[in-house]
């Protein structure tokens, strides 16, 4: 049941003597359907992550596999972003509709519509980017994700710049369009608090170079929309644990703002 | 977002453009009365009245002068300023998108468009010699340039984050191109056409007073050197209403096509 894979994965960039480990020997996977959170704090390598199952980046050694072939840009995974990558002179539909190059024209146009329904934009089809609030701009970005009808969904802290009250809401949007639409989700963020609420699975990295150093299974049940589990009295343990964690981690970190401080 | 173009931060209403309009056309009326202060001050005649100038328009259009040397300079204009559009958009926009040809070329565009081409205008009156060809050459060479170099940086602006995100979709290199960074190229783009279509307007008077002597140009050394400062007026005018109406219209093409900028819900 494994859909993706990577193994022993190592990734530097920059050339020469400011070459800069971002992945060393990362290895990990995921099952279908299942969500996974990354998370850790600035520079471990999170987005760099998401990039290499997306295939838009290959790995200097080790493999990435979905279905135990190298991925394709496009056909395996929908990226979702922090800062949403609308077009900004396309409409809402044409936002949708450009991510279904495959489609031809009408077919594309239609599937849009549907999915804009489906995030609650219907009416703002004809609308540029510009003319929507901040979360109605991550639902649209959303709804272009699911649009391509991804095996996998790869979100990159997209609710980050949202506010809080924004913020909640998308996390319960997008656990109810999971139950719709299960996908394989990676997904991440510096957040404990996303992490517990969306995850199946926490993947704990440390920064510089990015490794997974921790693998916690999230045991709460869904839907968590329904009662609050931040009541529960496992949530509170396991979020200090990981607020421990990553707290060691930032102030361990020669390249973190925060290094040395106690 | 990016582009040269800012747009009205919340809060800041622009003033209604009747209130606008009516300013606009208050300061006009002061020119002319300034205008008319001047002929009236200083002597022999060396400033036309504003009456003088338009009854020498009158008698100019009534001969059909006016008309047919309009006639020339447009068709220079329109020859030389079009060749430039159909030839530095393509090349602006090769530069920017293949990053090889552009790093090589670009210094030698840059030398050149630094070079004053009205230095060029024997060796094209050599080449060309004296008519149609040598004065659409002329535009062409002053027209071309800020065409090329605003399309080649309006392509070089690319939003990178943009076209990650294209790639993520699966988007060809060509539906990257199409979709992405050409419209994100294209304030830029409208830049370069007004600066083109301005440099092209003076060259176009330039090349008409340097090769054979026609056209609204031809017009004005001649009323220049004989001193009919009225008509010599005229000419001034008419050539500064078709920099105005290009100009504007390319400004009234740039907010069309930038409405997506404009923030407010439908």
């Amino acid at each position: 049941m494994t859909h993706v894979r990577l193994e022993q994965v190592s990734l530097a960039f920059g050339q020469g003597t400011d070459r800069m480990p971002a992945l060393e020997r990362v290895s990990l996977s995921l099952r279908r359907n299942e969500v996974v959170v990354v998370l850790g704090p600035s520079g471990c390598g999170k987005t760099t992550l998401l990039r290499l199952v997306a295939g838009l980046l290959p790995p200097d050694e080790g493999r990435v596999s979905v279905d135990d072939r190298p991925p394709r840009p496009g056909a395996d995974a929908a990226m979702v972003f922090q800062s949403f990558r609308l077009i900004p002179w396309k409409s809402a539909r044409e936002n949708v509709a450009f991510a279904l190059p495959h489609l031809p024209r009408a077919e594309a146009r239609a599937r849009a519509d549907a999915y804009l329904d489906l995030v609650g934009l219907s009416r703002f089809a004809k609308s540029w980017p510009a003319q929507l609030s901040g979360g109605m701009r991550q639902r649209l970005a959303l709804a272009r994700a699911l649009a391509a009808e991804p095996g996998i969904l790869l979100m990159d802290e997209p609710f980050a710049s949202l506010d809080a009250q924004s913020r909640e809401l998308m996390q319960i949007e997008l656990m109810r369009l999971m139950e719709r639409r299960p996908a394989t989700v990676l997904f991440v963020t510096h957040s404990v608090d996303e992490a517990l609420i969306m995850a199946d699975r926490i993947l704990l990295m440390s920064p510089r170079p990015g490794r997974v150093v921790e693998e916690l299974e999230v045991p709460f049940p869904r839907p968590r929309w329904e009662g609050d589990i931040r009541a529960l009295p496992l949530y509170a343990e396991l979020r200090r644990h990981l607020w421990d964690r990553l707290r060691d981690m930032v102030l361990n970190d020669p390249g973190s703002d925060f290094h040395g401080r106690r | 977002m990016t582009g040269p173009r800012p747009q009205n931060g919340p809060g800041r209403r622009p003033a209604g453009a009747g209130t606008v309009t009516l300013m606009r056309l208050a300061f006009l009326l002061c020119l002319i009365l300034l205008w008319a202060l001047a002929a009236a001050t200083v002597p022999r005649g060396m400033i036309p009245s504003p009456a003088a100038t338009v009854e020498a328009a009158r008698r100019l259009l009534s001969e059909g002068r006016l008309q047919g040397a309009l006639g020339q300079s447009l068709i220079t204009y329109g020859t030389g300023l079009g060749a430039a559009i159909l030839v530095g958009i393509p090349l602006g926009a090769l530069m920017g998108m293949v990053r090889l040809f552009g790093r090589t070329v670009d210094v030698f565009v840059f030398a050149l468009a630094a070079t004053p081409r009205v230095a060029f205008i024997p060796l094209i009156i050599v080449l060309l010699g004296l008519g149609i060809e040598a004065k659409a050459m002329i535009v062409f060479l002053g027209a071309v340039m800020p065409i090329i170099l605003n399309t080649y940086a309006g392509v070089q602006a690319r939003d990178e984050e943009l076209i990650e995100m294209a790639r993520s979709t699966g988007a060809s290199a060509t539906r990257i191109q199409i979709h992405v960074v050409l419209p994100g190229a294209l304030p830029f783009l409208v830049v370069g056409l007004r600066l083109g279509a301005t440099i092209g307007l003076i060259n176009t008077v330039v090349a008409e007073l340097y090769t054979a002597v026609s056209g609204l140009g031809g017009l004005l050394a001649l009323y220049g050197n004989t001193f009919r400062m009225a008509e010599y007026f005229v000419i001034v005018l008419a050539l500064a209403a078709i920099g105005v109406i290009v100009t504007e219209s390319l400004r009234l093409l740039e907010g069309r096509l930038s409405r997506w900028r404009l923030p407010g819900r439908p």
